[in-house]
C-alpha cells in the first residue's frame, strides 16, 4: 500500500472538520483535528475552505445592500404608542357597544320578558334568551350587524384616541365591564342521570335540580327544583316545582309543573298544568284540552294546536294556528293561517299578521274583533329611498368592517385572501364548513355543556359570513388593481371589491345566488387559512444523534469519511 | 442600557431610540431569513410590537442584540412553520441522503470567484430550515445552543443542519460546476 493511499484512508471527514472551524468540538477531538492536518494537505486545504466559506457567508449576509424600507421608518412612530391601548380601546368599545346593544334593544324587551317569566338579569340569560331565544335567528343577525357598527365606533374611537386620555377612556371600559357582569347568576349543585331508560320512579322525592338525560325519560315522581330534560323521548307524569328546561324529539307533559316550561322538541304535548308560562320550539306543539297554562304561551312553530287554558297571553310565530281552547289574555299571531273555532273564547285584544285573513267561527266568544294585517311581501324597488339609504349605510358598514378586519388581522386576512385564488379548495372547503358548522353547533346545543359551545360557533359562523364577503372583495380588487403588501392600497382594493361583489349582489333573482357563491368562496378560504395556522408543528425529520457532547460519533449517514 | 430601561418603564422616546438603532439589523436580519421583502417588512414591525410585551423577560446581564436576533429567530421561524414553509426539499428526503465531501481545491474555487451577492441570491433558492440556520449562526452570530432551541432541534444536530445547509448553497452557487452534485470523493 502507498504512502498516499495510507494517507487518504485517515481523510477526516467534512463534519468534524466544520465543528472544528466552529469551535465547536471538545479539546481532545481538536487536538486530533489540528495533529492530522499538519500532515494531511487535503483536510487541510478543505478546512481552511470551510473557514473562508464562513467567513463569505457573514461578509455576505452582514453587507447592507438595501435602506431601511419607508414604510419600517414610518412605522416608528407607531411603535411608540402600544398596542395594548389600541386593543384596549377596540375591547372597550366593544363593551360599550354591548352595553348599547342592552339599552337599546334588550331593555324595551325587559318587561314583556319578565311577564313571560324570563326574570334573569345577567348578561348570558338576557343574550340567550332574549337575543338569540325569543327573538329567533333574526336576532343572532341583527346582533351581528351591530357588531359591524360597534367594529366601526371602535375604529373611530381609534382614529380620535390621541385627543382622548387614557385614564378616561380606561375607565369608561372597566366602568363598561362592571356594568355588565356584575350580576353573575346563582351557582347550585345538580343531580344527574344518564341511561338509555332514565326513570324517576312515582314514590321518589327529589330536593334540588335534576338533570335528566336518556333516550327514554319517564318522570313521574317530585322534583322539588328545576328540571332539564335531554332525550329521544320525555314523559314528564310527576310534579315539578321549579322549571322545566328540555330538549327532544317528543315531549309530553301531562304532570304538574309549578314553573316556566321552556322546551324545543320535535312534538310538545301539553296535557297537565303549568303554573306560569309555557315557551315552545316545535314542529307541532298542542295544548290539549285539559292543559292548562297559568300565565302566557310563546310558541315558535310550525302547528300549534290551543285546546286548553292559557291564564295570560298568546304570543304565536307559527305557520299554522288552531284555537279551540281559552285565552284568558290577548292573542297575538304571526303566520300563514289562523283559525278560531266555535269553542275559543279570547278574552282580550286578537292581532293577526298573515297571508291569509283569519277564519273566526260565528261562535267564537272574542272581546274584539281581530285585527288583522295582511303580511306585505315587499320587493327592494318597493321598498323605495329607505332601503337604497340602508344599502348605502350597510356598505360603508361593511367597508368600515373591512378596515378594522385589515389592521387587526392583518396576516390572516392577507393570508385569506390568497386563498381566494385556490377556488376548488376553498369552495369545497366553503361548502363543507358553511353547512356543517352550524349542524354541528346545533347539535351541541342540545346539551348542556355544548350550549355556550354551540351557541358561539353559530356567532362565529355568522360573523365569518360576513368576514368571507370582506375576503372575496380584497382578492377581486387585488385582482383588478394588482396585489400589494401595503396597509391603505390593500384597503383600498377592498373597498373596490367589496363594492363591485354588493353591486353583483342587488341585481334581481341572481343577486342570492352570487351572494351565496361569495360567502362559500370566502368562507372556504378562511377556512382554509385557519387550517394552515392551526396546523400542528411538525418535528423535521432527523436522522437519530448520539446524545453525548459534541465531538462524539457522528450518524454515518451525514459524512464520507475517508474514501 | 439606559435605553433598555427607559423603554421598559414605558418611555416613548426611548422606544423610538431604541427602534431606530436596532431595526435596520432587524429588517436585514429578517430579509436573509424570509423568502420576501414584504414578508421582511411585516416580520419586523411584528417582531418590534412583540417586544414591548418581550422586553420585560430581557435579563440585562446577557447582550441585548443577542436576546433580540433570537426573539427575531423565534418569530422568523415561527412564521415560516404557520406557512408551512418548510417543507421544502430539505424538510423531507434530503435529510436521509448521505452527504459527500466535497473536493477541497475545488471548494476553494467555487468561494473565491463568489460575490456577496451571489451568495444573497443563491441564498433564496435554498429551503427554509437551511436558510434560517445559516442566518442565525453567520448573520446574528447565535450559539449552537440557541439554533437547536430556535429551530427545536437537539444541539448535536445543528452542526448536521449547517452543514447541509452549506451544501444547498453550494449547489446553489455553482449550478454547473461539478460541486452541483456533491463534489467529488
Amino acid at each position: 500500500m502507498s504512502e498516499t493511499e495510507n494517507t487518504t484512508n485517515k481523510h477526516l471527514d467534512e463534519m468534524k472538520l466544520l465543528l472544528y472551524v466552529e469551535r465547536q468540538l471538545d479539546r481532545e477531538s481538536a487536538q486530533e483535528v489540528s495533529l492530522h492536518t499538519q500532515t494531511c494537505d487535503r483536510c487541510l486545504t478543505l478546512l481552511r475552505a470551510l473557514d473562508r466559506e464562513s467567513r463569505l457567508l457573514t461578509r455576505s449576509l452582514l453587507e447592507q445592500d438595501e435602506p431601511l424600507p419607508a414604510r419600517l421608518a414610518e412605522f416608528q412612530e407607531k411603535v411608540r404608542t402600544s398596542m395594548q391601548w389600541i386593543w384596549g380601546v377596540v375591547f372597550g368599545m366593544a363593551l360599550l357597544g354591548i352595553y348599547a346593544l342592552y339599552a337599546g334593544y334588550i331593555e324595551p324587551w325587559e318587561q314583556q320578558v319578565e311577564q313571560a317569566g324570563f326574570n334573569g338579569t345577567n348578561l348570558l340569560s338576557l343574550l340567550v334568551f332574549q337575543g338569540a331565544f325569543w327573538k329567533g335567528w333574526q336576532s343572532m343577525f341583527t346582533l351581528i350587524e351591530f357588531v359591524a357598527l360597534a367594529s366601526f365606533a371602535g375604529f373611530a374611537f381609534f382614529l380620535g384616541r390621541k385627543y382622548l386620555k387614557r385614564g378616561t377612556a380606561l375607565a369608561v371600559m372597566f366602568a363598561s365591564m362592571g356594568l355588565l357582569l356584575m350580576t353573575p347568576g346563582r351557582a347550585a349543585a345538580i343531580e344527574s342521570r344518564h341511561g338509555e331508560a332514565v326513570t324517576v320512579a312515582k314514590d321518589e322525592k327529589i330536593k334540588g335540580d335534576l338533570l335528566l338525560n336518556g333516550q327514554r325519560v319517564r318522570m313521574e315522581g317530585d322534583v322539588d327544583g328545576d328540571l332539564i330534560v335531554f332525550s329521544q323521548d320525555v314523559e314528564i307524569q310527576g310534579h315539578v316545582t321549579g322549571d322545566v328546561l328540555g330538549a327532544g324529539q317528543t315531549f309530553r307533559i301531562s304532570g304538574i309543573v309549578d314553573g316556566n316550561v321552556r322546551v324545543a322538541a320535535n312534538t310538545l304535548t301539553v296535557s297537565g298544568t303549568v303554573g306560569h308560562n309555557l315557551s315552545g320550539w316545535a314542529q307541532h306543539l298542542a295544548l290539549e284540552g285539559s292543559g292548562k297554562v297559568q300565565k302566557s304561551v310563546w310558541a315558535f312553530c310550525q302547528l300549534l294546536a290551543l285546546d286548553g287554558q292559557v291564564g295570560g297571553d298568546l304570543l304565536a310565530y307559527t305557520q299554522s294556528t288552531t284555537i279551540s281552547g281559552t285565552v284568558g289574555g290577548s292573542v297575538d299571531g304571526r303566520g300563514e293561517s289562523l283559525s278560531i273555532s266555535s269553542s275559543a273564547q279570547i278574552d282580550g285584544s286578537t292581532k293577526f299578521v298573515g297571508e291569509k285573513p283569519p277564519d273566526v267561527a260565528s261562535r267564537a266568544k272574542l272581546a274584539s274583533p281581530v285585527d288583522y294585517t295582511k303580511l306585505q311581501h315587499r320587493s327592494r324597488m318597493e321598498r323605495g329611498s329607505g332601503f337604497s339609504i340602508w344599502s348605502i349605510i350597510w356598505a360603508t358598514a361593511y367597508l368600515l368592517f373591512g378596515l378594522v378586519l385589515l389592521s387587526l388581522l392583518p396576516q390572516f386576512s392577507k393570508e385569506a385572501a390568497t386563498n381566494v385564488e385556490h377556488v376548488g379548495a376553498s369552495f369545497g372547503l366553503g361548502v363543507l364548513v358553511g353547512f356543517a358548522v352550524p349542524i354541528a353547533a346545533v347539535i351541541a346545543c342540545v346539551t348542556v355543556v355544548g350550549l355556550f359551545v354551540g351557541l358561539s360557533a353559530l356567532f362565529l359562523w355568522y360573523a365569518s359570513l360576513y368576514f368571507a364577503q370582506i375576503i372575496v372583495g380584497t382578492a377581486v380588487g387585488q385582482w383588478i388593481l394588482g396585489k400589494t403588501n401595503e396597509f391603505w392600497p390593500l384597503v383600498g382594493r377592498m373597498a373596490v371589491g367589496v363594492l363591485l361583489l354588493r353591486v353583483g349582489m342587488a341585481i334581481p333573482y341572481v343577486g342570492f345566488w352570487f351572494k351565496l357563491g361569495v360567502i362559500v368562496w370566502g368562507v372556504g378560504a378562511l377556512s382554509l387559512a385557519m387550517y394552515r395556522r392551526l396546523q400542528p408543528a411538525m418535528a423535521p425529520k432527523i436522522p437519530s444523534m448520539p446524545s453525548g457532547p459534541v465531538g462524539t460519533p457522528l450518524p454515518s449517514n451525514t459524512t464520507v469519511g475517508s474514501a | 442600557m439606559d435605553l433598555i430601561v427607559q423603554a421598559r418603564a414605558g418611555d416613548t422616546q426611548a422606544w423610538g431610540d431604541l427602534y431606530r438603532e436596532y431595526a435596520p439589523a432587524i429588517f436585514r436580519f429578517c430579509r436573509r431569513a424570509l423568502p420576501s421583502k414584504e414578508d421582511a417588512e411585516d416580520a419586523t414591525m411584528e417582531i418590534f410590537m412583540k417586544l414591548r410585551d418581550k422586553l420585560a423577560q430581557y435579563d440585562p446581564s446577557r447582550s441585548f442584540s443577542a436576546w433580540l436576533y433570537k426573539v427575531a429567530a423565534n418569530h422568523c421561524w415561527d412564521m415560516l412553520r404557520r406557512r408551512k414553509a418548510r417543507h421544502d426539499k430539505d424538510m423531507d428526503d434530503v435529510d436521509e441522503l448521505p452527504l459527500e465531501t466535497p473536493e477541497p481545491n475545488q471548494l476553494e474555487r467555487l468561494i473565491e470567484e463568489r460575490t456577496g451577492e451571489e451568495v444573497r441570491k443563491a441564498l433564496d433558492m435554498l429551503g427554509a430550515r437551511a436558510r434560517m440556520a445559516l442566518v442565525m449562526r453567520y448573520y446574528s452570530d447565535m450559539s449552537y445552543d440557541e439554533i437547536a432551541d430556535a429551530l427545536g432541534v437537539r444541539r448535536p444536530f445543528v452542526g448536521v443542519v449547517l452543514l447541509r445547509a452549506r451544501h444547498e448553497l453550494r449547489q446553489a452557487l455553482g449550478e454547473n460546476s461539478p460541486l452541483a452534485v456533491g463534489g467529488t470523493r
